[in-house]
C-alpha cells in the first residue's frame, strides 16, 4: 500500500479521530449511548485500519501480541478486582454502593472501573483476533 | 418534515441496495455498499431527530468511521488477496 498516497494521508488523519472517539464512547457511556464493549471495538478498529494501510508488521511493532495478552488479562483482573473489592468493603459481589460515602458517587466510580476493564479486554482480544486472521 | 426526509432516505437505500445486488462488476457492488453506509449514517441522524433523541448522532459518527474501514478492508482484500501485507516488494516474492 506504499503508493496509495491518499489512503495513507487520510489514515494518518482519521486514526487519531477514531481513537479519540473510542475514548469518548468509553467515558460518556454513563450518560449516553456507549460503554466499554463498543469503545473497545472502536479502539481496536483504529489499529486495524493502521494495519490495513501500513502493514501488519508495523502494527505488531506498535502493539506486540504479548502486550495484548497481558492487557487482556489486566482488564479482566480490573473487572474481577472491582467485584471483589465490593465484598471486601462489606457489600455483595459487584456492589458499587460501598465504594464511597455517597451511594451515587460510589456507583459512578464502580461503573467507570467496570467499563474500563471491559474496554481494555475487548480491545485487546479484538486486535489479537485480527492479528491471527491477518497473518500471511 | 423529518418524515419526508426519512421516506426519501429509505427510497435511496432501496435503490442502492438494488445496485449492490444487481451490480455487474465488483466495483459497482462495492460503491453501492459504500453509498449504503453513507445513507445509513444519514438515516441514523434523521431517525434521532424524528424521535427526539439527538444522542443518535454519536451512533452515526461511529458508523461513519467503521464504514470507512470496512470499505478499505474489502478493497484491499480483493486487490492483494491478503490483509497483512504492506509494501510492493513483499508482493514480488
Amino acid at each position: 500500500m506504499e503508493h496509495h498516497l491518499v489512503l495513507r494521508v487520510i489514515a494518518k488523519f482519521i486514526i487519531p479521530m477514531i481513537l479519540l472517539f473510542a475514548f469518548y464512547v468509553q467515558f460518556h457511556g454513563d450518560y449516553g449511548p456507549g460503554g466499554g464493549f463498543q469503545a473497545g471495538v472502536i479502539f481496536a478498529a483504529g489499529f486495524i485500519l493502521h494495519a490495513l494501510i501500513f502493514g501488519l508488521d508495523h502494527t505488531r511493532k506498535v502493539l506486540p501480541p504479548v502486550v495484548l495478552r497481558v492487557t487482556g488479562a489486566l482488564g479482566l483482573l480490573l473487572y474481577l478486582g472491582t467485584g471483589l473489592a465490593g465484598i471486601l468493603l462489606g457489600g455483595n459481589y459487584l456492589d458499587y454502593n460501598v465504594f464511597a460515602a455517597d451511594p451515587i458517587s460510589g456507583q459512578h466510580l464502580g461503573i467507570l472501573l467496570i467499563e474500563m476493564g471491559v474496554g481494555i479486554t475487548v480491545a485487546s482480544v479484538m486486535l489479537s483476533l485480527f492479528y491471527i486472521f491477518a497473518q500471511p | 418534515m423529518f418524515a419526508a426526509a426519512m421516506i426519501a432516505i429509505l427510497l435511496a437505500m432501496f435503490m442502492s441496495l438494488c445496485r449492490a445486488l444487481l451490480g455487474p462488476t465488483l466495483y459497482d457492488r462495492l460503491l453501492a455498499v459504500n453509498v449504503l453506509g453513507t445513507i445509513t449514517v444519514l438515516f441514523i441522524a434523521v431517525f434521532g431527530f424524528l424521535t427526539g433523541r439527538p444522542e443518535f448522532l454519536d451512533i452515526g459518527l461511529a458508523y461513519a468511521l467503521i464504514n470507512f474501514i470496512a470499505t478499505i478492508a474489502v478493497l484491499k482484500f480483493f486487490e492483494y488477496r491478503d490483509m497483512g501485507r504492506a509494501t510492493e516488494e513483499e508482493l514480488d516474492i
